[in-house]
């Protein structure tokens, strides 16, 4: 019996029972499932039937793949953002208002630059319609009789041609009748035009230098036509005049405004900052940063807004660049720039103009909520103008920097780029095929400038309710009008006349500010928490359950499996060292005790307690241990060096 | 002996814990013990267990039920087998070699007795709090503390479960504002002349109506207040808003004002610069009775529509207009401009709900700017998707709206109560427009359906339901003097020149519209469900782990616990109906054959017995089994014996022997 008990000693002092150190594989698993707290494990192993076993692992699995499945919905759908709008009642920031005239310059302080302009614009008009000399005939004429012998310039450059519907390719000059075979596109769809009385229609040419490649552009109005071809000339010309002189040319502040009203406080010109634009000439910002504070109303209606009443001379006004009168107002924030063109409201003469204001402001979040940008730091466009980030700053610089690299000048509308000059045909003859080019590239969104630009993550924005009334009254004008003309008396040496003048008003309607806002909809709370919900709710686990998972499916599935590559090949070698020892057969059947039939595996606690039923006839006749211990310690003799030492001694 | 039994059938359930030794020996003791007051369950399956137990043909019958359930037939060692998988489960080796592996296990298999089942039961669920309640028979006070917690819990848990699925079923939606800024397709843009036909062109049609009408002024002034006067006119005015159609009909082609025009071809995509309506471009034209002709610029026809890739004014529609005066109908026009509507491109021009009346001698800016709400269809909102699930036949050639399906409900309503259509919304086809010839009182019709239709008693209002995505166009307008002073000269001379008329009334004679983006920057208004199916199953699932700390998973072990019971109940029943009628007689016989049976076929009888014995040697003393292994087998050895030894039996013999 001594051996046996040896064989028992060690086998408890050695042999673990189950458990990370479990021999097989399907003993760890089983372990594991007994053990664990997780839902559903434990069921495959103790209930009974295959039918049932097989549809517990199939609970079990669909558990787990419910619990993968939500939780990565979860995952994904964590950066979502909730929205509040808020709506507070308190002192409201006055926004910037700029109001510019829509002409530019005075035309009298603007004409000598243009003369030439002017007076071919008059030639082409009378070769192109037969127009009669008005009644300015003479000062036209005078002016003309100045500019005498001079060549004309411009229409050399770009004439105006008349494009025969039904005769393409040619085309006329209008200035010279000679008739000029005209290549490329013509760019003018009107192919089915109903209109009976003139198939004619005028247009211009742009080529680039080579003049093979052109671009036609034709207008079947004549209006449009020479408005198009004065701007374009005018625009060369005005981009050679330096800014000072502009500014001297355009209106200043006292001439603009004639009156200023502001929460029923006066207020004059000084409250005003100039701002040049190049096609509007100077506007004046009110309540801009420079000045020290920003203004703020303390009530909402019409009585505690901007009121000013604006000089209009329409008598100053360009023919041909503007055909329309009135001024333009945009209402912005501080440090927003006025993009007179895309915002400006319009303003008429001998009206007043109410406008009505309504705050929202909104906040977004930025990344990775959604693609904005909270200062345009990291968007790769140079920000060319003096003001904070806008989508709308991004698309002209970007633009104007394409322009500059392609075209070698700069567009005049725009503000300049560092080191770079406005186009004028002086220097570069053929921008203006160029700009034509680049910005139908940039329209067809082949500059990439729309996917490169992106939207400012807060802004706020004013909505703008406009009304009409006339002003002055009939029985109001005679006063009025008096008294305006010895209030300007300093600047203008005439008597104001109705048209010339327009009243504004802009106020809040109420001061309550609406905010839009976006937060975060799931923090990393909520998320594990949701987390923690899915794993209770499909199997009652634990983040501890996860890592008894990790444990034991990964550390001890791996290092079993490494344990009995290593005895296999320890065997492998043992056997290819010695002989088998006839003592010991290899064939497991010689065993009478099958407890420790074991091939090539440790045997466990429960394999070893596992005593199979024997024949009843063989009872008495169970072999001795002796085998076994032999075997053993073969099997074990790194682990049980120690233990062997003992039994042989 | 009872106490013996008691025992010995409770081991058999335990024996599922298998290597949860120490818990075992816990277990027993309170169990066996308390097992008459504590487990009511417990007792009365007491009762019915010695039927199936004792008698060796009843445990027959049980396993060829088995048999038949199960499709593997299994000969009666099947069960012993059943039995022994227990066993195998502890030790993963083939312990006997005589013994099939546990792979020829039946497919399911059922416990033999309630008790076993409960057992089996409580000591395996996850149940936290039911375990508890169930297995801890300590003493009445805990029980009942335990029960009362139990309902605690469970109470609190389906209170919150009530209001999450409340929550979740009232549907409640989060609203989602995006900014988008995309190239944007520029919307359709009508303009109307606000004169129906020129008056000299239908002078003749009009003559007599003009007559009457001046009559009827003409008497208003000389009797002011005359009762029959004022319902003459009455009448005649109706006659006035109902004489026009027929003409109006006929005449359609031939009224659309042409002349000539010019388009500025800059851009190819925006920017149409354009003098006069009648140009004939991509516009295409329809006949407002009130408003007169309709131009749609950038509609659905279009072929390629305009987009918007810059905001501003030099990137929009830029159109001049003439809108002389001189031939308006003096006394239906009473209004000089145009008019203009922005709407969608594949909705219809409702010229009366939304439009801009422009004023000649002004250049107009509209600017606009773009707005998207998407609603949620389904059951978080009542919105429809396509208008197709809406009880209203949409009678426009587009798609649907609100106001569409409002005129159409209206229409309908007018076919079936006045037998005709009403002039100002599209009929169906085999319905004609409204005449005084034909349908001499539909004007009192008319009046008494708007009057029903205002109060809502026709029902449109409810029956068209919002679309689940509109997009609008905010519009605002400035206004400047147009032309200027010094450029009207040259202009007027031009537009005159150009189109071969001479314009009268010059600054009354022409009228400017820009209509362009303020911003590409355009807000979407979504909607999205707050409370998903995804976050419910978390609610939930916190919840159910804070008050209960079970799992779906549970459930299922309830549910498989329900299963087993109906069927052990079934067995059982089938089993005391098959001994009462089937052989009365073996009832008797069946208890005589306990005798014969333990010596002819034991397996059967002992399959639930050895192995407790078993468990109970093992447990305590598991030396003995390694150390001593001839006495180990002698014990364990008897039950898959088929020969059956003297001792298995004698050990088992006590169990059933009563």
């Amino acid at each position: 019996m001594a051996p046996g008990e040896k064989i028992k000693a060690k086998i408890k002092k050695n042999l673990p029972v189950t458990g990370p150190q479990a021999p097989t594989i399907k003993e760890l698993m089983r372990w594991y499932c007994l053990n664990t707290n997780t839902h559903g494990c434990r069921r495959i192993v103790v209930s009974r039937g295959r039918l049932r076993r097989l549809l517990w692992i199939g609970f079990t699995l669909t558990a787990v793949a419910l619990i993968l499945w939500q939780c990565a919905l979860l995952v994904f759908s964590f950066y979502t953002v909730s929205v509040s709008i808020k709506v507070h009642f308190r002192k409201l920031d006055f926004p910037a208002v700029t109001i510019c005239n829509i002409n530019p310059y005075k035309y009298s302080a603007v004409r000598h630059l243009l003369a030439d302009l002017e007076q071919e614009t008059r030639e082409a008009l009378k070769s192109l319609y037969g127009f009669p000399e008005s009644r300015k005939r003479r000062d036209a004429e005078s002016w003309s009789s100045v500019l005498e012998g001079m060549q004309p310039r411009f229409s050399h450059r770009i004439p105006l041609l008349i494009f025969d519907q039904y005769e393409k390719g040619k085309a006329r000059d209008f200035f010279t009748g000679r008739k000029r075979k005209v290549d490329g596109r013509i760019i003018h769809k009107a192919s089915n035009v109903m209109h009976i009385e003139s198939k004619q229609v005028v247009g211009f040419q742009l080529c680039s230098n080579d003049t093979s490649d052109c671009a036609t552009y034709t207008f079947s109005s004549g209006i449009n036509a020479i408005q198009e071809w004065y701007k374009l000339h005018y625009m060369n010309i005005m981009a050679q005049v330096p800014l000072e002189k502009k500014i001297n040319m355009s209106y200043s502040a006292e001439e603009l405004l004639v009156t200023c009203f502001f929460d029923g406080v006066s207020c004059d010109a000084r409250n005003f900052t100039l701002f040049h634009h190049p096609m509007h000439g100077n506007c004046y910002t009110f309540n801009n940063r420079e000045n020290e504070t920003i203004l703020s109303t303390s009530m909402g209606g019409s009585e505690y807004g901007l009121q000013v009443i604006l000089y209009i001379n329409e008598e100053e006004y360009n023919p041909f660049l503007v055909s329309s009168t009135g001024a333009k107002v945009i209402i912005h924030r501080q440090d927003e720039y006025p993009f007179v063109e895309d915002v400006g409201t319009e303003i008429e003469t001998a009206m007043v103009t109410s406008i009505g204001m309504h705050l929202t402001e909104s906040f977004k979040l930025s990344e990775p909520y959604s693609q904005c940008t909270e200062d345009g730091s990291d968007v790769p466009i140079r920000n060319i103008y003096n003001a904070a980030y806008s989508l709308q700053i991004c698309l002209h610089s970007c633009f104007q920097t394409k322009m500059v690299e392609k075209c070698g000048c700069a567009q005049y509308g725009q503000p300049l780029p560092p080191k770079a000059n406005y186009c004028n045909y002086q220097q570069h003859p053929n921008w203006m095929y160029c700009y034509y080019q680049l910005h139908r590239a940039f329209v067809q969104e082949e500059l990439g400038c729309q996917s490169v630009c992106k939207e400012a993550c807060s802004f706020k924005e004013w909505t703008l309710t406009t009304s009409l009334a006339q002003w002055p009254s009939v029985v109001s004008e005679k006063w009025l009008l008096p008294v305006l003309t010895w209030d300007q008396g300093r600047q203008i040496n005439k008597k104001l006349n109705k048209t010339d003048l327009a009243k504004l008003l802009i106020f809040y309607k109420d001061l309550n500010q609406r905010s839009i806002m976006e937060s975060p909809a799931n923090s990393i709370e909520m998320l594990l928490s949701n987390f923690g919900g899915q794993l209770g709710l499909w199997m009652s686990c634990s983040v501890v359950c996860v890592i008894e998972i990790i444990e034991v499916f990964f550390i001890d599935f791996f290092s079993i499996i490494a344990r009995r590559q290593w005895q296999k090949a320890k065997e492998w070698w043992a056997r290819k060292q010695a002989p088998p020892c006839p003592e010991a057969p290899h064939s497991p059947q010689g065993q009478d005790n099958p407890a420790l039939d074991i091939d090539n595996d440790l045997p466990t606690f429960n394999s070893a307690l596992h005593l199979p039923p024997a024949l009843g006839t063989q009872v008495p006749g169970t072999p001795p241990p002796k085998y076994n211990t032999l075997r053993l310690e073969r099997a074990f003799s790194n682990q049980l060096t120690d233990t062997q030492m003992l039994d042989e001694l | 002996v009872g106490m013996a039994r008691g025992n010995l059938t409770w081991v058999p359930g335990v024996m599922g814990e298998g290597t949860q030794g120490p818990e075992l020996s816990l277990d027993p003791d309170p169990c066996s013990p308390q097992s008459t007051p504590g487990l009511m369950k417990g007792n009365t399956l007491e009762e019915q267990d010695p039927r199936p137990l004792q008698p060796t043909p009843g445990l027959m019958e049980g396993t060829k039920l088995e048999e038949q359930d199960a499709s593997p037939p299994q000969p009666t060692p099947g069960l012993t087998k059943g039995d022994k998988r227990e066993e195998q489960g502890l030790g993963p080796e083939p312990a006997a070699p005589q013994q099939p592996t546990a792979e020829e296990e039946a497919l399911i298999e059922f416990h033999r007795s309630y008790r076993e089942l409960f057992e089996f039961f409580c000591n395996n669920t996850t149940i936290h709090g039911a375990i508890r309640l169930v297995c801890s028979q300590h003493n009445r006070m805990k029980t009942a503390f335990w029960a009362v917690l139990w309902l605690c819990t469970f109470g609190m848990m389906y209170w919150q479960f009530g209001l999450l699925f409340g929550e979740y079923f009232s549907y409640p939606v989060s609203l989602n504002i995006n900014l988008n800024s995309d190239k944007l397709v520029f919307p359709a843009v009508t303009i109307c002349t606000l004169n129906p036909y020129r008056y000299p062109e239908i002078k003749e049609e009009l003559e007599e109506l003009d007559r009457i009408t001046q009559q009827t002024l003409f008497d208003l002034y000389k009797y002011d207040s005359s009762p029959t006067l004022v319902a003459g006119s009455r009448g005649r005015r109706d006659l006035r808003s109902t004489l026009p159609h027929p003409l109006q009909r006929l005449r359609v082609p031939r009224q659309a004002r042409s002349a000539a025009s010019s388009v500025r071809d800059n851009n190819p995509q925006v920017d149409w610069k354009d003098w006069k309506i009648g140009f004939q471009l991509n516009y295409s034209h329809f006949h407002h009775p009130m408003y007169g002709n309709c131009y749609t610029f950038n509609d659905k026809n279009n072929s390629n529509l305009w987009m918007s890739s810059m905001p501003g004014v030099n990137n929009g529609l830029s159109l001049m207009l003439r809108t002389e005066q001189n031939d308006f109908i003096p006394l239906l026009s009473t209004v000089t401009g145009a008019r203009v509507m922005v709407h969608g491109q594949d909705e219809p021009a409702f010229m009366d709900d939304g439009g801009f009346n422009l004023r000649p001698g002004v250049e107009t800016s509209i600017s606009m700017r773009k707005e998207a709400l998407d609603r949620l269809g389904g059951d978080y909102g009542d919105c429809t998707k396509n208008g197709s699930d809406v009880p209203v036949k949409n009678l426009y050639p587009s798609k649907y709206t609100q106001q569409v399906c409002i005129h159409s409900c209206f229409q309908e309503n007018m076919i079936k109560e006045c037998g005709c259509a009403y002039i100002f919304y599209p009929r169906p086809q085999n319905v004609e427009y409204c005449d005084y010839r034909k349908h001499s009182s539909w004007g009192y019709c008319y009046y008494k359906l708007q009057a029903d239709f205002s109060s809502d008693h026709l029902g449109c209002f409810t029956k068209c339901r919002k679309p689940c995505s509109v997009t609008s166009y905010q519009l605002s307008a400035g206004y400047s003097r147009w032309p200027s002073v010094t450029s009207q000269e040259w202009v007027f001379e031009m537009l005159s020149r150009q189109n071969n008329y001479t314009i009268n009334n010059k600054r009354n004679g022409v009228a400017k519209v820009n209509i362009f983006f303020k911003e590409l920057n355009y807000k979407t208004n979504s909607e999205s469900p707050s409370v998903t199916m995804v976050t419910l199953l978390s609610n939930l699932g916190s919840q159910w782990s804070l008050w209960f700390g079970s799992s779906v998973l549970s459930v299922v072990e309830m549910a498989e616990l329900i299963f087993d019971l109906l069927v052990i109940t079934f067995l059982m029943l089938l089993r005391r109906f098959r001994s009462q009628y089937w052989s009365p007689g073996r009832g008797d016989r069946g208890a005589q054959e306990v005798a014969s049976t333990q010596a002819s076929s034991p397996p059967s009888h002992f399959c639930p017995h050895p192995t407790p014995l078993y468990l109970s040697q093992l447990g305590p003393a598991p030396s003995p089994a390694l150390t001593a292994p001839p006495p180990a087998y002698a014990t364990l050895g008897p039950c898959p014996s088929p020969g059956g030894s003297a001792g298995a039996s004698s050990s088992a013999y006590p169990l059933g022997g009563p």
